[in-house]
């Protein structure tokens, strides 16, 4: 069985120069003017629906439009009041399955690339993922232009668990065609709260 | 007297409608990871922070292995230390048996397959699922990935088809990418539904959280890792990566290099087990890495980030195809690991390389894979592995070049070589005419034509 002092000092051993970490300081990364209207236009590109309300009390209805035939609706927010199942309180993962639209609340988005942090705040964090369709609240005040300012400002919550969501699951593996909808959801709506 | 590489892609290119659409293909991804990278005024200086993050993580893996898995056990992960693939098979296996798994669903790991894991499993009645639509697809045609991000492209929608019928019981002749897509959908979900496991490789292990970080864009390592209760990600030593400031360097870059998007769609954090009674075991594997490291030569390549890149761009991979490396991984990275797994087994995949060096344009973190093959090349005679006709054709060369009369006298004989039979030129008695027809040579050598120019010039 390996362990875990050998194949430290194996590695020790093996460094013959120890070479200095960079300052990104020179990086200049690309900043936009406006990020959030970038971060429109990214996550469009990836694929996702984008609205934009003043609140979150404002979501059921635009759920509604939206998915108007979802009958399965998996969320823990309290503003989702639409909501028929809860992530916190179903018995199981497994017991997700089947959902039409999962609602969940990300806290950052960037506008290089559509991504979305959410944090697992839900007891089964499936709701992300086996919905058919994923609906993201975000508040429009939380967008950065790029993933060093991202990374500056997140952090795995107290569950164990976060990710960058950037659109509906995707695949090109037959033949190189882009299919929307691989394993996880199958469209996603990124909801922008304005007053938030 | 060819190499391995060389016969298997003598085959490849048998079927050349097949070989014209292979290439367009994969040069089809490198344009667009162009796109992506022309779009951001900060590639290169981006490319080269990556690269010395790089340097210095190696020249420190001793001490950021040490905190990634402290900070890891201080989540409530379970951290195992795997000396080699055996070893490495051994612990996953002894972690599923402790849990009685009879099914685990998986997302893409080259680690696995270099530790050849999913046989292991599988001779020990744990039924193993890939979910990776790509890995999936070649699971169940028996075979083994032809690149290392887009593991089944080398199958046509009609190829898929025909396996899904057979396999997944699905509508005769229908070869519709998005049918067929949909159809593998369902029958995955009922295998994350009803797992005992999920495993995950690893793009990234932070030292200063100790989360492993897994890019995907199919979302199924979330999903092989939300439904079961237990995971196991397995990582190679050199993934680690010190914090959150390098993570946004390498993320930046890697969906931009593999497959030219900004990002994956998912890029997941995992420091520990699901709440409820979940449990995150992480296998961090050596496998020859720490000696490697040790090559003054070649640990260099202990950067790469697996995005796939240098195989895009490589005119050899793209008219070669990923089966004609005898090693796993093909392309200039797979040449280059394979030399450093077992340089005897795998030294007939150096030839693969034109030296046009395409592939550290684009590489993330300037590796400089063609000047590596170039050096391993210049090995193979001490290894005993140089090709013997082109020794001996070198040694006469050396013989030639080195004087002037003779240099002289076997020039301006070359045009000769035109009027032999094509049979001789180009046959199996000349080395370099394998593959390709010898050049005509010109009627006069060019050190007389040049002599000629001269005293035009001065008789003006
Ligand atoms: S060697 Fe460079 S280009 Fe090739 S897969 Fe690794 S990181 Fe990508």
């Amino acid at each position: 069985m390996g362990n875990r002092k050998d194949i430290i000092e194996r590695c020790r051993e093996a460094i013959a120069e120890r070479l200095p970490r960079p300052s990104l300081d020179d990086l200049r990364p690309t900043v936009y003017a406006d990020p959030l209207e970038q971060f429109k236009i990214t996550s469009t590109a990836m694929g996702s629906r984008v609205e934009t309300a003043a609140s979150a009390s404002e979501a059921d209805a635009i759920i509604r439009r939206a998915y108007p035939d979802a009958q399965l609706i998996a969320s823990a927010l309290p503003e989702i009041t639409i909501a028929t199942r809860n992530p916190d309180t179903v018995e199981s993962a497994q017991a997700l399955n089947g959902t039409d639209v999962g609602v969940v609340r990300g806290t950052l988005g960037v506008a290089e690339n559509g991504c979305i942090w959410v944090p697992q705040t839900m007891k089964e964090r499936d709701v992300c993922f086996i919905s058919e369709n994923l609906v993201v609240l975000l508040p429009a005040s939380c967008v950065v232009s790029n993933m060093h300012e991202a990374y500056a400002r997140v952090k795995v919550p107290e569950s164990g668990y976060a990710t960058f969501i950037a659109g509906p699951s995707k695949t090109a593996d037959i033949a190189q065609v882009l299919v929307t909808g691989a394993q996880a959801a199958r469209t996603m709506t990124v909801i922008l709260l304005e007053n938030e | 007297m060819s190499t391995s590489h060389s016969r298997a892609a003598g085959k490849f290119l048998e079927d050349s409608g097949y070989a014209k659409w292979h290439d367009n293909t994969f040069w089809g991804v490198r344009a667009k990871r162009d796109t992506m990278a022309f779009g951001l005024d900060e590639w290169e200086r981006l490319r080269e922070k990556a690269s010395e993050i790089k340097q210095h993580t190696l020249t420190h893996i001793d001490r950021y292995l040490e905190q990634f898995a402290d900070a890891a056990e201080r989540n409530g992960a379970i951290v195992h230390w795997a000396e080699d693939a055996d070893d490495f098979n051994r612990i996953v296996y002894g972690i599923l048996a402790e849990h009685d798994v009879k099914k685990l669903v998986k997302s893409k790991s080259m680690l696995t397959e270099e530790c050849e894991m999913n046989p292991y499993l599988e001779e020990r009645g744990i039924e193993v699922v890939e979910t990776d639509l790509g890995e999936r697809i070649i699971q169940l045609k028996g075979q083994h990935p032809s690149h290392i991000v887009m593991p089944a492209t080398h199958l046509s929608n009609r190829d898929v088809c025909e396996l899904f019928e057979k396999e997944l019981g699905t509508e005769p002749g229908n070869d519709d990418p998005v049918y067929l897509t949909y159809q593998a959908r369902l029958s995955l979900r009922n295998e994350f539904l009803t797992a005992d496991a999920g495993m995950t490789g690893a793009n990234f292990g932070v030292a200063s959280t100790g989360e492993i970080v897994v890019c995907t864009n199919e979302g199924n390592a979330d999903m092989s890792t939300s439904v079961p209760k237990l995971q196991i990600s397995a990582i190679g030593l050199e993934k680690i990566i010190p914090d959150y400031e390098a993570l946004s360097v390498f993320t930046r870059l890697l969906a931009r290099s593999a497959t030219g998007q900004p990002s994956t769609v998912f890029t997941s954090h995992f420091a520990k087990g699901r709440p409820g009674g979940g449990k995150l075991h992480i296998v961090i594997v050596d496998n020859g890495r720490s000696h490697w490291l040790a090559d003054p030569d070649h640990w260099q390549m202990l950067r790469c980030i697996r995005c796939g890149a240098c195989m895009n761009t490589c005119p050899v991979y793209r008219w070669s195809g990923g089966y004609s490396y005898s090693y796993f991984i093909p392309g200039p990275l797979g040449v280059n690991l394979g030399m450093l797994r077992d340089p005897h087994r795998y030294s007939g995949n150096v030839s693969a390389c034109t030296l046009c060096l395409s592939c550290q344009c684009v590489c993330p973190v300037k590796i400089k894979l063609g000047d590596q093959i170039y050096q391993w090349r210049q090995k193979l005679d001490d290894m005993g592995e140089a090709n013997k006709e082109k020794k001996r054709m070198c040694m006469a060369m050396e013989k030639v070049m080195g004087s002037v009369s003779l240099y002289n006298k076997a020039t301006s004989m070359l045009r000769y070589v035109n009027s032999l039979p094509s049979a001789m030129v180009n046959g199996s008695l000349n080395p370099w005419a394998y593959g390709h027809k010898m050049m005509k040579f010109p009627k006069r050598p060019f050190h007389e034509m040049i002599k000629d120019v001269e005293k035009g010039s001065t008789d003006k």
